[in-house]
């Protein structure tokens, strides 16, 4: 049985001209230990998703249907206590964006570990705490003396790290890892990326790692879940995604980043905005940014499809992957989907198959 | 970009449309705030009583336009000593047998005339100064900021008792009293946005086509700086008006000038306060509706200025 | 630059502070227009009497001779004779020095206590009607002056409940002297403290409200503050120890100033309810030309709000471990 199970899950926020549609119905299982990347772009729904989990969000949103089943556990009918005390950190924790950020100011890094070890945790002396916050740092390559120092005295790399030393602290089954490195500058990204995985195979913890960044997931992900307009637009295992992606979006997302799909590929950006997620409507809700999009696009929302076994694609051409495949990889395939004009139907004439098999740069090759 | 650097009269229409931009975009925010706009109508509730509260004889015309105090507020035994309200005495009557209600309408001009007179020379003083002593820096804002300083170590309302004491209990003297001290916290909240300012392209380029000192300050920092000055203009006149009814009510305010403050203080002074709470209650609540409607304003005022603190309520 | 470095800068402005002040008082009280001896004089008295009390106050030297005793007098806390007492100004002042200090540092506890509770609830809450009732209400409070909430207080709980004496500190029988318990401990005490304690409570209420308020909207845009939900603490927890605590630090800025505020309201809040203070005896010195009494009031109201102005500076940076010196 898997540890996480979503099912047809809707997070919506109040606003002013109605419902914000953040989550629109987004089933999603994790395993232990697995990773599972989120990917899309900000505004996608990706984050509200991976908070969803803990019921983390403003007061102005809600869980409008759906469930989320964490190991036998229905969240979405525990009380805020319950949820508190044997959900939050105990079993989920989270990793930030910014963890400079993400510690309190006024505390030392090392009185906010102990703070939430002994919360969690009865009976555990302060020395213990220290003592474990100690070892904690130890592990994660920081000077174990500096869990006395505040927040600003980090560096960005540091901190990051001082902060997976809390997010693990109490030994947690799954991590939501919200941008964990787009704050820091590349080489240390790597090198926070690598001590994420090695810690988290250590305790054996499954990870929600979420990004915009196509070659982030494509190093530390399982599978890749692509978000769009608040729904899981296509899932599969991570090769599969990189290689061999079936969903316009998807595709678009690679282009975005050419390093890890092929050598000789230019950066192509998506043009257009993320869709209005007040009243989506019928259709697909890629379709006005969709250079393939077609008459059923624009009126019928598609399903998702399952391609192969674990492979689900919502999009009606999806089955046309060699000619998507390569159009895709054309600059001027993007630059003529003029956004939101359902009349910009895309003449099917470049074939061109140099762009099918994409080969994997697996690993990436940043040195320390 | 830079318009407000442009001397031409075109790039002066630019520069008033964007001031009638501002405008507009200051009503819009008054329109959705239902506190600014009680501050507002209760402000010219107000200056309508002060302005018509005696009766106003314009010569030429031959004219005379009636007050709205029912008696001469100064007139003694117009009724009883010390009479509960009644009809012929909506709020009563002093132990003098004066009109209460006649006081308090009389009352309303010297509270108009000490907020508003004291707000804006504070406030033009307070402006001139964090003006001049961001954009010189150095020497002058050192000097500026330490008399600043020294001013935020006297306190208000001792300041004001021993200097009205020494030089004499009129409106004049207390309305200066205040402003000396009052004009301090415009001063600094001023200098730290020009300092903000000055490091600004428009700035920049103004030195650059030899704009004289003072022509950049006021002609190019001041309007941008304006809008806080008048948010503080709002806070000003709440606090002076409160300023000179303390004054009135420890028995400092001017003889002459029949004030709130010096209503209440009359009630202590004839030992009426324990049975004459209509002549304590109507100076009283009138003090802090009017300061309460401007201070409305002001935090109306406010979200002009600060667009972030809009998404706050 | 070090924290010695600024704590030693922070003390010249001190000093530099205090002599301005000093000179200020000098001008105020010597220079003014009209006969500047004439506030030192009695009413009534025969020229020689004059001429001897100007002798004795150094009122015949030179200005700038004038200047440095006075710098002198009050560096050693020798502010003279009072005219109506005809005792040392220090003894009886120091007395209502200390009534006022108990009177508006309840106050001003209360007030902030009240106002940092509140003001961290209104902003934790926002645009909830508790918050839009709280700014209602702070803002009506701050809009009444001292003497106005006092008489507020006074007609309901004295004149009309009868709840508690309307005047003085003690009910008169009382003995004075004892030890400080006696002093400001006894159940009398504290029965004559509550209303005029209230009334400045109320009225400096609205400042560390509306600040407390305004800091804790922006302290909770900060991350931090999820990950301290995340972590699962109590809200409680997250509300009160880590964003109010974050958002408490500009209010101690502001504490200077409210203590500046406290010592103008002595002044007014005394006399309502007939507190033996320092305000109260300086408005009584000042409408008897009890001159030097006024002056030393003045002159240690003073120097309580630039001693607030400077632990308020220190205390900054010892509470926020980010500041910089400048």
């Amino acid at each position: 049985m898997s540890l996480l199970e979503i099912r047809d899950l809707k997070t919506y926020y109040r606003a002013d001209g109605g419902w914000v549609r953040a989550t629109d119905g987004v089933s999603l299982s994790i395993d232990r230990g697995e990773t599972v990347g989120l990917v899309g772009e900000s505004g996608s729904g990706k984050t509200t998703l991976a908070k969803s989990i803990i019921r983390l969000f403003p007061d102005n949103a809600e869980i409008h249907g759906g469930s989320i089943d964490y190991d036998g556990t229905e969240i979405t009918d525990l009380s805020d206590k319950e949820l508190r005390r044997r959900i939050r950190w105990q079993e989920i924790s989270m990793i930030p964006q910014n963890a400079m950020n993400g510690f309190d100011p006024v505390y030392t890094v090392g009185q906010q570990i102990v703070q939430v070890i002994r919360h969690h945790e009865e009976g555990v002396s302060k020395a213990d705490a220290r003592d474990r916050a100690r070892d904690l740092f130890d592990e994660l390559g920081i000077e174990p003396d500096r869990i006395d120092d505040y927040p600003h005295q980090f560096s960005g790399g540091m901190a990051q790290r001082a902060m997976i030393a809390l997010a693990l602290a109490l030994g947690p089954s799954l991590v939501l890892a919200d941008e964990p490195t787009t704050a820091l500058d590349v080489v240390i990204q790597d090198r926070i990326l690598e001590t994420i995985k090695e810690k988290q195979a250590e305790i054996d913890s499954a990870m929600i790692m979420i990004t915009h960044d196509m070659s982030v997931v494509s190093e530390t992900c399982d599978r890749i879940a692509v978000v769009y307009g608040g729904r899981i637009v296509e899932i599969a295992d991570a090769r599969t995604i990189i290689t061999n992606p079936r969903h316009p979006y998807t595709l678009g997302l690679r282009n975005a980043f050419p390093d890890i799909s092929d050598d000789d590929q230019e950066l192509i950006s998506i043009p257009g905005t993320p869709p209005d997620l007040v009243d989506p409507g019928e259709g697909c809700r890629f379709a006005p940014r969709c250079p393939f999009a077609e008459e059923d696009c624009w009126e019928i929302t598609p399903e998702p499809q399952e391609y192969e076994p674990g492979h689900f694609v919502e999009c009606h051409r999806a089955d046309e992957i060699d000619y998507l495949q390569s159009a895709a990889g054309e600059k001027s395939t993007w630059q003529d989907a003029t956004t939101g004009d359902r009349d910009a139907v895309v003449d099917g004439g470049i074939v061109d198959t140099s762009g099918a098999d994409a080969t994997e740069t697996e690993g990436g090759s940043a040195d320390e | 970009m830079s318009t407000d650097t442009d001397t031409t009269p075109q790039g002066a229409v630019t520069g008033l449309e964007k001031r009638i931009e501002q405008l507009r975009d200051g009503l819009g925010v008054f329109k959705g705030d239902r506190l600014g706009q009680i501050g507002i109508a209760l402000v010219l509730v107000f200056v309508f009583v002060g302005v018509f509260a005696r009766p106003i004889t314009i010569e030429f015309l031959n004219v005379t336009i009636p007050g709205l105090a029912p008696h001469d507020p100064n007139a003694r035994a117009v009724g009883g000593r010390l009479e509960p309200p009644s009809l012929a005495h909506p709020l009563g009557t002093t132990q003098l047998g004066r009109d209460v209600l006649s006081q308090l309408i009389a009352g309303t001009r010297v509270t108009l005339l000490v907020g508003s007179l004291a707000a804006f020379m504070a406030v033009f003083i307070g402006t001139n100064v964090g003006l001049i002593s961001a954009y010189y820096g150095g020497w002058v804002d050192d000097v500026l900021m330490r008399i600043t300083d020294i001013v935020y170590a006297v306190p208000f309302l001792p300041f004001a008792i021993v200097l009205v004491a020494i030089v004499g209990s009129s409106i004049v003297n207390i309305i200066g009293a205040i402003v000396l001290i009052l004009w301090r916290s415009t001063a600094r909240v001023i200098r730290s946005q020009v300092l903000s300012h000055k490091q600004r392209p428009y700035v920049e380029s103004a030195e650059a086509i030899g704009a004289s000192d003072v022509r950049i300050m006021y002609k190019h920092i001041l309007p941008n700086v304006l809008p806080l000055a008048f948010l503080y203009a709002a806070f000003a006149v709440g606090y002076a008006v409160i300023a000179e009814a303390s004054l009135s009510f420890l028995g400092f305010g001017d003889p002459n000038m029949l004030s709130w403050g010096e209503m209440i203080f009359t009630v202590y002074t004839a030992d009426a306060i324990r049975q004459a709470w209509w002549w304590v209650f109507p100076p009283g609540i009138a003090i802090t509706l009017f300061v309460m409607s401007v201070f409305f304003i002001g935090r109306t005022l406010e979200k002009v200025i600060n667009p972030e603190l809009r998404h706050q309520e | 630059m070090g924290l010695r470095e600024f704590v030693v800068r922070r003390l010249v402005q001190l000093v530099f502070t205090f002599w301005a002040f000093f000179t200020l008082l000098f001008v105020l009280f010597r220079l003014v227009p009209g006969d500047p001896t004439s506030m030192f004089l009695l009413d009534g008295m025969t020229p020689e009497q004059r001429e001897q009390r100007i002798a004795e106050l150094g009122l015949d030297q030179p200005l700038h001779v004038q200047y440095v005793n006075y710098i002198e007098q009050l560096l050693t806390g020798d502010f003279g004779q009072s005219f109506i007492y005809r005792e040392p100004v220090i003894d009886i002042i120091v007395v209502r020095f200390m009534n006022t200090i108990v009177l508006m540092g309840t106050a001003l506890f209360f007030a902030y206590l009240i106002g940092v509770t509140f003001g961290a609830l209104m902003g934790w809450w926002r645009g909830s009607r508790f918050e839009r009732g709280g700014i209602i209400v702070t803002l009506v409070a701050r809009s009444s002056p001292e003497f106005w909430v006092g008489i507020v207080l006074l007609s309901v709980f004295v004149f009309w409940l009868g709840w508690f004496p309307s005047s003085g500190m003690r009910t008169t029988g009382g003995e004075l002297g004892g030890g400080f318990i006696q002093r400001y401990g006894s159940i009398d005490f504290l029965r004559h403290l509550f209303l005029p304690a209230l009334t400045g409570a109320i009225v400096y209420l609205a400042t560390p409200t509306l600040l407390m308020r305004s800091t804790m909207l922006d302290v909770l845009k900060a991350d931090f503050v999820e990950i301290k939900k995340a972590e699962g603490l109590p809200e409680m927890t997250v509300l009160y120890k880590h964003a109010a605590r974050n958002s408490v630090l500009p209010l101690v800025t502001v504490m200077a100033i409210a203590t500046g505020a406290a010592m103008g309201g002595s002044v007014v809040i005394e006399t309502v309810f007939n507190w033996p203070g320092m305000g109260r005896e300086m408005v009584r010195a000042v409408n008897t030309n009890d001159y030097p009494i006024a002056m030393a009031a003045f002159f240690l109201m003073g120097s309580v709000v630039i001693l607030m102005n400077f632990v308020a500076d220190l205390a900054y940076v010892y509470l926020d471990p980010r500041v910089e010196y400048e």
